[in-house]
């Protein structure tokens, strides 16, 4: 019997079948019983309706490093059609795509609504096949087809013997659907009865022994069951964001969703911008008034939000700036994560101007990291890129309350009136910081005069060479203030002296963790080195963590290698790498395997899952919205 | 007129002698109209703010006193959308030229609009790029007979059926050749509780020599007394019975307020933003 620590993948037709409400209350009610729920590997299509959508699960009695390597323990198919494309196997894109992820002994519960389906494979692999009509019991007997979803919940606690789950189930039903009155919740409740009892009749027909078991563990401190999305809308409303602006673009929606939701309660504003521009526009015209701001977006926006980040950095007017990356270019894939925008956020813009780019590693981090976002960009009145990506935005997982710590919001060299009385003031003053007394519109006697035209101190126009050379230098005297008091090295675990080195930045720490502990326990000694703080880089401080280093092998998820190209360029130090670009989340094993042939030869560039040729079959439409 | 508060508009500023706009620029008219109209009103100069667009038009943000920004092409509409948001207490004053609000911005035009937000566009309109040497913009074009069109050169865009037909709550025009005029239209336009339109013709003495002060002077007329400006349609056949008669009209072509929920000055300062729980998001995830 393994207790609290399971995998599981329930997948179905996007919109239709409910995948994410299933895992929704999975992982709401697993938190609730005191256990770790991480679904950070979603997979969905960018349509509404018809492709086929997964949510893979973790659950563990502790936190977990990761959300582990594909293989699952239990895989819940909730769709019941019939896939015209495998005739020979009926029903369950799930199954036919997953299926090969189910560790021998696994479960498998699929919905038989259409009939039974040939599982002679699977079972010759020990599996342990459930299944049930959970839509024709709900259309039958309880007359309404949405409760199926219910019923195949119900049917999964079964299975995990979890101990307590009506009590768990009433609760959620009940905060749910009680206004809608007595009898839904009920309905409801008796579908997951339903899918218990079917589960219990298989058992007993088939005689199968379960050895999964997740147990509650009540008592434990609080804790929610949260997106990345959500966690850094939450860090900047405790960093004192107060206006948010936002375009309808996945996977960065939920941030506008949230802030809609949120910002209003807090005497703020979020504006649904008519497109990119105007949401950046709008957030640095709010920014100029005083408000801490914020922008939203997925690299497609933010290459049109482009020539306003210039704006931002040289009228010295705050934004930050969420970029919830996804795999580009161009259109690319709405829905499929991507490291592939270090370059843009670094690079995009003409002329130079002082930026700052952070990355959380985790979903804690967007909160925690986002607070330091609003104090930085505030501090150095620059654009604050925080690249998040699909996964770790549209993902969840169980998150500690004590996390989420409030922090004394601070204006930074914002003047009042008192500040300035009896003496010119000066907008864009030369200081030795490169940071400059900041006035708002409305303060007496600091009139200031803002411009994206190169300008004095006073802030008016000027092509002066002096003045233009003083301003430019001043405006990057910022960074150099920046890495003197702001800059965060990266986390190194382990030992770099002598020993190979994984580099890793933003979203794949857990997974770049998890590969560090799967080398380990090959006997290859690595040490992971992991960025938040990714640009400007600490030219001296990193020589100094790299000096006695053996092998560089950075590892990210775009094709080329930007953080590494970005590494090589600010170091001088030579990189091997690991790249993967094909729109599936790294996984531990895969990484930790392309990290030992890496280490074999200098330069080496490993590509996780681009080598494979991919055959083509004629006749089978795997076409897909965009 | 009071001409000591005339003269608090020219501190802060560009001082008079490096304003670079051509001798007999349109563009002074419509400074003094400015500064006329702000002293009438009795606005304080730190609690205006000026957007500027890019261009010679957008400059005058420099040529007076008072807070002042100046960002992209097309962009001005946006930043006065965000600040007037942020801070409702500010007066706000969108400074633009026609190819910066009809071609570039128009996005920001149309939208704004409809969402109405208590500032003031004036757009100074001479139907060229003046800065970029003369280039037509997409309102060149005025009171010239043309048959036949290229693609290359449409026929202009009329400002104030576009601003209808967007919804906008106030709807005028002016020639900053009648600065009291002029005045008078920014007068109304702050006045106007929403976002207000003023297309004011502005004539470049260098590149457009087809719509010159003469020309002005010879094609525009008052908006009659009798003119109901809260009727739209009336307004919409106003607008297109002068210009069957080859006339440009000048007053109050639309106005009509919205009823709109106020919004106060968003919290910015530490004191506003200590006390933040965030235990009921919390609640929620639980």
């Amino acid at each position: 019997m393994r207790t609290n620590r399971l995998k599981l993948l329930v997948g179905g037709v996007q919109l239709r079948d409910g995948v994410t409400t299933v895992t929704d209350i999975l992982g709401k009610i697993f938190t609730r019983a005191g256990l770790f729920a991480v679904a950070m590997e979603k997979g969905y299509a960018s349509t509404i309706y018809g492709a086929h959508q997964f949510d893979p699960m973790l659950v563990t009695e502790e936190p977990a490093t990761s959300y582990g390597d594909p293989e699952v323990d239990i895989l819940v198919a909730l769709d019941y059609d019939s896939n015209p494309d495998a005739p020979e196997q009926p029903n369950r894109d799930t199954v036919l795509r997953h299926g090969a992820s189910l560790r021998d002994g696994g479960i498998l519960l699929y919905d038989s609504s259409t009939g039974e389906i040939p599982t002679d494979r699977l079972e010759a692999r020990g599996v342990k096949v459930f299944p049930i009509p959970a839509r024709k019991i709900a259309q039958s007997e309880l007359k309404r087809e949405v409760v199926k979803n219910v019923l195949m919940t119900g049917a999964l606690f079964r299975l995990v013997e979890f101990d307590g789950d009506e009590a768990y189930l009433t609760q959620l039903l009940e905060e749910r659907f009680l206004r809608k009155g007595r009898e839904v919740v009920d309905l409801n409740l008796q579908a997951a009865r339903r899918g218990r009892e079917e589960v219990e009749r298989i058992l007993q027909a088939k005689g199968y022994r379960l050895e999964l078991r997740l147990e509650p563990r009540p008592g434990r401190p609080r804790a929610v069951y949260i997106s990345g999305n959500e966690c850094l809308g939450l860090g900047a409303i405790a960093g004192g964001v107060r206006f948010y602006a936002g375009y309808p673009i996945t996977p960065a929606s939920s941030i506008l969703e949230f802030m809609e939701q949120w910002l209003p309660k807090y005497g703020g504003r979020a504006l649904q911008g008519q497109n990119e521009r105007e949401s950046i526009r709008a957030a640095i015209g709010a920014a100029l008034a005083g408000v801490r701001s914020m922008v939203g977006s997925s690299g497609p926006g933010i290459s049109l939000k482009v020539e306003e980040i210039g704006v931002s950095g040289a009228t010295e007017t705050p934004v930050i700036l969420v970029d919830a990356q996804r795999a580009g270019p161009s259109t690319g894939m709405p829905t499929r994560p991507e490291q592939g925008d270090l370059n843009l956020v670094v690079g995009g813009g003409h002329g130079d101007f002082p930026r700052i780019v952070l990355a959380p590693g985790t979903i804690e981090e967007c909160y925690t990291l986002m607070l330091e976002a609003c104090e930085l960009s505030d501090k150095y009145q620059c654009p604050v890129f925080f690249l998040t990506d699909l996964n770790l935005s549209e993902g969840k997982k169980t998150v500690l309350e004590d996390v989420f710590q409030r922090r004394k919001v601070q204006r930074h060299g914002v003047v009042r009136e008192e500040d300035v009385r009896g003496r010119p003031y000066r907008r864009f003053e030369l200081t030795p910081s490169g940071i400059s007394p900041r006035s708002v519109p409305g303060t007496p006697g600091a009139i200031v005069k803002v411009s994206g035209a190169e300008h004095d101190e006073f802030g008016f126009v000027s092509i002066d060479p002096r003045k233009r050379a003083a301003m430019m230098e001043k405006r990057m005297r910022k960074l150099e203030t920046y890495l003197r008091e702001d800059w965060k090295p990266p986390q190194v675990f382990g030992s770099v002296r002598g020993n190979p080195v994984l580099v890793g930045w933003g979203n794949t720490r857990p997974v770049l963790e998890e590969a560090r502990l799967v080398l380990q326990s090959r006997g290859v000694p690595v040490a992971l080195v992991h960025f938040t703080h990714v640009f400007p880089l600490h030219r001296e401080r990193l020589e100094a963590l790299f000096a006695d280093a053996g092998p560089v092998v950075v590892v990210e998820q775009n094709f080329t290698g930007q953080f590494a190209d970005l590494l090589q360029r600010e170091l001088r130090i030579a990189t091997r790498r690991v790249n993967k670009y094909n729109g599936v989340p790294l996984h531990p094993t895969e990484v930790a395997d392309a990290v030992v042939q890496a280490l074999e030869r200098e330069g080496a560039v490993v590509r996780i899952g681009g080598a494979v040729p991919v055959p083509v079959e004629v006749g089978r439409n795997e076409h897909e919205g965009d | 007129m009071n001409t000591k508060g005339i003269k608090l508009w020219d501190e802060n500023a560009v001082p008079k002698h490096r304003i670079q706009w051509c001798p007999g620029c349109g563009d002074f008219g419509v400074l003094a109209a400015l500064k006329q109209a702000l002293t009438e009103l009795e606005i304080v100069p730190h609690e205006l703010l000026l957007v500027g667009g890019i261009g010679c038009s957008g400059q005058i943000r420099n040529y007076l006193n008072g807070n002042a920004f100046h960002g992209t092409h097309g962009g001005a509409l946006a930043y006065a959308l965000g600040a007037k948001m942020a801070n409702p207490e500010l007066e706000v004053i969108c400074l633009a030229g026609d190819g910066d609000t009809l071609a570039i911005g128009i996005e920001n035009f149309v939208h704004v609009c409809r969402r109405d937000p208590d500032l003031v566009l004036l757009v100074m309109n001479n139907g060229v790029y003046g800065l970029t040497k003369g280039q037509d913009s997409p309102t060149a074009g005025l009171g010239k007979e043309v048959r036949v069109f290229r693609e290359e050169h449409p026929p202009m865009v009329d400002p104030l059926l576009l601003a209808l037909a967007s919804e906008a709550t106030f709807v005028a025009q002016s020639f900053s050749g009648d600065v009291k005029h002029t005045a008078r239209m920014i007068v109304e336009a702050i006045q106007h509780p929403g976002f207000a339109f003023i297309n004011d013709f502005s004539p470049c003495v260098t590149y457009n020599r087809f719509n010159t002060y003469d020309w002005f002077r010879e094609h525009v007329e008052y908006v009659p007394p009798d003119h109901d400006p809260q009727d739209k349609d009336a307004a919409w056949r106003l607008v297109r019975d002068f210009a069957r008669r080859g006339k440009v009209p000048l007053g109050v072509v639309y106005r009509n307020p919205r009823a709109k929920e106020p919004h106060g000055r968003l919290p910015m300062w530490e004191d506003e933003l200590a006390a933040v729980d965030l235990e009921p998001v919390l609640a929620t995830y639980r």
